[in-house]
């Protein structure tokens, strides 16, 4: 079953950096579509809930140097 | 402190301790170069500083090069790198503190227009009291089941959206549609989640709650116009592109031609077009926040750049000039009694849906009828409220588009319309009752005209109110340089009073529907650039036809805010000047920011050549650059 969640990333600092957290994303396992947004720092991201691992997705976010927030 | 809090505040605050440490150890490895021969432990400690500082940086670096984008990180770690390698340890150091301060910076600064709207979300209440099993129950608001029921005090915010059941009270409705003056609110009237309730208890039958609110649901809308690029945004995106490999290209040309590393390396610095591609989405995003704290819904940035080019505003006439509340002002009867002709023409309208009928069925159930003689017969007033008259239904109705109705009663034929009716049916017009249509119309009413038989035995002349700040709003648009016009439905000598008393530029009078649209695109054809403001809902055509449609009082339909370029969640005409000067403002800001995103470039890509900018003048003044512009844009925010 696809599933939907969202984080808010406050502290992006340019508008590439949006672009690399939204590659890193994609490529989690079971992930099928993610949406970054530099100018509302809002990320939503679509995934396949039979794979993906929900904790991952903050954890990738937070390893490219950026603080997820629940949104 | 305990180890936990300190390695939470470290985390919280990472950016700001790596920049200060590195700009420390920057500042005393600079120091110690310059004031002291130690040249050795000066340059280990600017090789520290870099490192500090260019961790995290390098740490994207890897990620935007694993993940296969160019970003300004890779660019200032092959930067920095190159510098140590060349032994230039202080431009190492000093380019790596200035991009982390510059980061931080920007980060900060962003982070104010991100909350933007989170402000408006954290108005609405987490938890209501509801009429549970016959007693109240705090309960968490996002769980209140729609149809229950919640009790709001006096002084608490609404906490879902719903419709009053009972109490009466004034709420400020500002969070949802920017008006500052409260509403009042009794049996029935529709109320929003995140609403203030400012005077006595009401209880609200819940229609929506949690995410399902009216609130909730135009934060997203402004979030997704918020994320859609303008056509400026793409362009440059596209551009950007390019850009840096082609950046890269010229440093490693440079290089090869001329072997002065400094020079390439320095262009790698400003080989980001950050400035550029940072300045437009400031601007539109913060113009979209602003305007959404203020009742105004953009629908996103492409609308935003087209709403700045606006040289021409159409207002629908009713319900967007006036009130959309029409009432009867007068009736004249000719050779019978005004109550006669008043609840003749009730009944012939009483079936048909228009606003002109609705007016004069209510005027005749409020006045004393005593007509009977032939005319309307007063039916049992069982159904009716005390001192209201009942009507009693035609025979038969039919419509005539744009023109009026024409019904049987008690074996009478009764025609209730316009001149344009009149002449259709040669229904001869005596000069008393076109004096009196004319004297009434030059009052900016609509008069109808009452027939029975094939004989005209009175008038109606219906008045709908102009809104008190209809004038002003012309004004004002009008100082801002911009033609304003009234479309209307209205004959000639009413649209002139209305025009006349608005103070408006120009009218167009006797129009239907689909010719509002066709007045639209010859003021196209003439090349201006047409914003239109009706309701969203009989004027949609007209509104997607303009170049921006603005949609009035859009805060419950959803239709209207689908057809239109920006909504007013209010039905607060005063709005409209705000939006479109707000457009304005945003269309010079994104061109303020664009040309100072090229001029800082220029001026910088000459210095290097020149040799005159090297890696750390380079990076200052490209970060005060990207500083400058989220500030420029910044100011939207408190337009």
């Amino acid at each position: 079953m696809s599933d939907t969640t969202q984080f808010r990333v406050l502290d992006f600092d340019c508008p590439t950096c949006a672009s690399t957290v939204e590659r890193a994303l994609s490529n989690v396992d079971g992930v099928q579509h993610v949406e970054v947004h530099y100018a509302t720092g809002r990320v939503e991201i679509e995934y396949d809930d039979s794979v993906a691992d929900p904790d991952a997705f903050a954890q990738t976010i937070e390893s490219q140097g950026y603080t997820p927030q629940p949104a | 402190m305990n180890k936990q809090s300190i390695t939470q505040y470290y985390r919280k605050h990472r950016k700001a301790i790596v920049t200060a440490t590195s700009g420390l150890l920057y500042g005393g490895g600079w120091s110690l170069g310059y004031l002291t021969s130690f040249e050795m432990a000066s340059a280990a400690i600017l090789v520290l500083a870099t490192i500090v500082g260019g961790y995290d940086i390098a740490k994207t670096a890897y990620h935007e090069v694993t993940n296969r984008t160019l970003g300004i990180k890779t660019l200032v770690t092959l930067a920095a790198i190159g510098a140590i390698v060349i032994g230039e340890y202080w431009e190492a150091a000093a380019v790596v503190f200035l991009f982390s301060l510059g980061s931080y910076l920007e980060g900060r600064t962003m982070r104010k227009t991100r909350t933007a709207l989170q402000e408006l979300l954290e108005m609405t209440p987490d938890t209501a009291t509801v009429r549970r099993d016959g007693e109240l129950q705090e309960v968490p608001a996002r769980e209140v089941e729609e149809g229950e029921v919640v009790v709001v005090k006096p002084g608490e915010k609404i906490p879902v959206d719903g419709a009053v059941v009972d109490g009466e009270s004034a709420v400020n409705q500002a969070p949802v549609t920017g008006e500052s003056a409260p509403v009042h609110k009794a049996d029935g009237d529709e109320v929003y989640a995140g609403t203030v309730n400012q005077e006595g208890a009401l209880e609200i039958r819940t229609t929506g709650a949690g995410s399902d609110t009216t609130l909730e649901r135009i934060i997203r809308r402004v979030e997704e116009a918020q994320e859609t690029q303008s056509p400026t945004e793409s362009l440059i995106d596209r551009f950007a592109k390019y850009y840096t490999p082609a950046v890269i290209a010229l440093a490693i040309g440079a290089y090869a031609v001329t072997q002065n590393a400094i020079l390439s390396l320095t262009l790698l610095v400003i080989g980001c077009p950050g400035a550029l591609v940072i300045g437009p989405p400031v601007s539109i995003v913060s113009a979209i926040g602003n305007a959404a704290r203020s009742g105004v819904l953009m629908k996103g940035g492409e609308h935003l750049e087209r709403a700045g080019k606006i040289d021409l505003v159409a207002f629908d006439k009713t319900g967007t000039l006036t009130k959309g509340e029409t009432t009867v002002a007068d009736v004249e009867g000719f050779g019978v009694a005004g109550n006669e002709v008043l609840s003749l023409a009730a009944t012939a309208e009483k079936k048909s849906e228009h606003h002109l009928a609705d007016a004069i069925v209510d005027a005749a159930r409020e006045r004393p009828t005593a007509a009977t003689d032939g005319g309307a017969t007063v039916a049992q007033a069982d159904d009716t409220d005390a001192g209201r008259q009942s009507i009693p239904d035609p025979d038969d109705f039919d419509v005539v588009a744009g023109k009026g109705v024409i019904a049987h009663t008690d074996a009478h034929e009764v025609v209730v319309g316009n001149r344009a009716l009149l002449d259709d049916r040669d229904i001869d017009v005596p000069s008393q009752v076109a004096d009196y249509v004319r004297e009434r119309e030059k009052r900016g009413e609509t008069v109808v005209h009452v027939v029975r038989d094939g004989d005209i035995i009175g008038a109606i002349a219906l008045r709908d109110e102009l809104r008190e700040a209809a004038p002003g709003v012309v004004a004002a648009l009008q100082d801002a340089g911009i033609e304003t016009v009234m479309l209307t439905g209205d004959n000639e000598r009413t649209a002139a009073a209305v025009a006349e008393e608005v103070g408006i530029d120009e009218y167009r009078a006797e129009l239907l529907p689909e010719d509002k649209q066709s007045v639209i695109e010859a003021y196209q054809a003439d090349g201006h650039v047409v914003a239109m403001v009706g309701d969203g809902i009989n004027d949609a055509p007209s509104l997607a036809t303009a170049d921006v449609g603005i949609a009035m009082g859009a805060a419950g339909t959803d239709t209207a805010i689908e057809t239109a370029d920006m909504a007013l969640m209010a039905d607060d005409l005063e709005r409209i000047p705000y939006a479109v000067t707000l457009s304005k403002a945003t269309r010079w800001n994104v061109l303020e920011n664009v040309g100072l995103a090229v001029l800082t470039v220029t001026v910088l890509l000459a210095g290097v050549l020149t040799s005159y900018v090297t890696l750390a003048s380079g990076m200052l003044v490209h970060e005060a650059s990207v500083l400058a512009v989220i500030l420029n844009g910044m100011r939207l925010l408190r337009y």
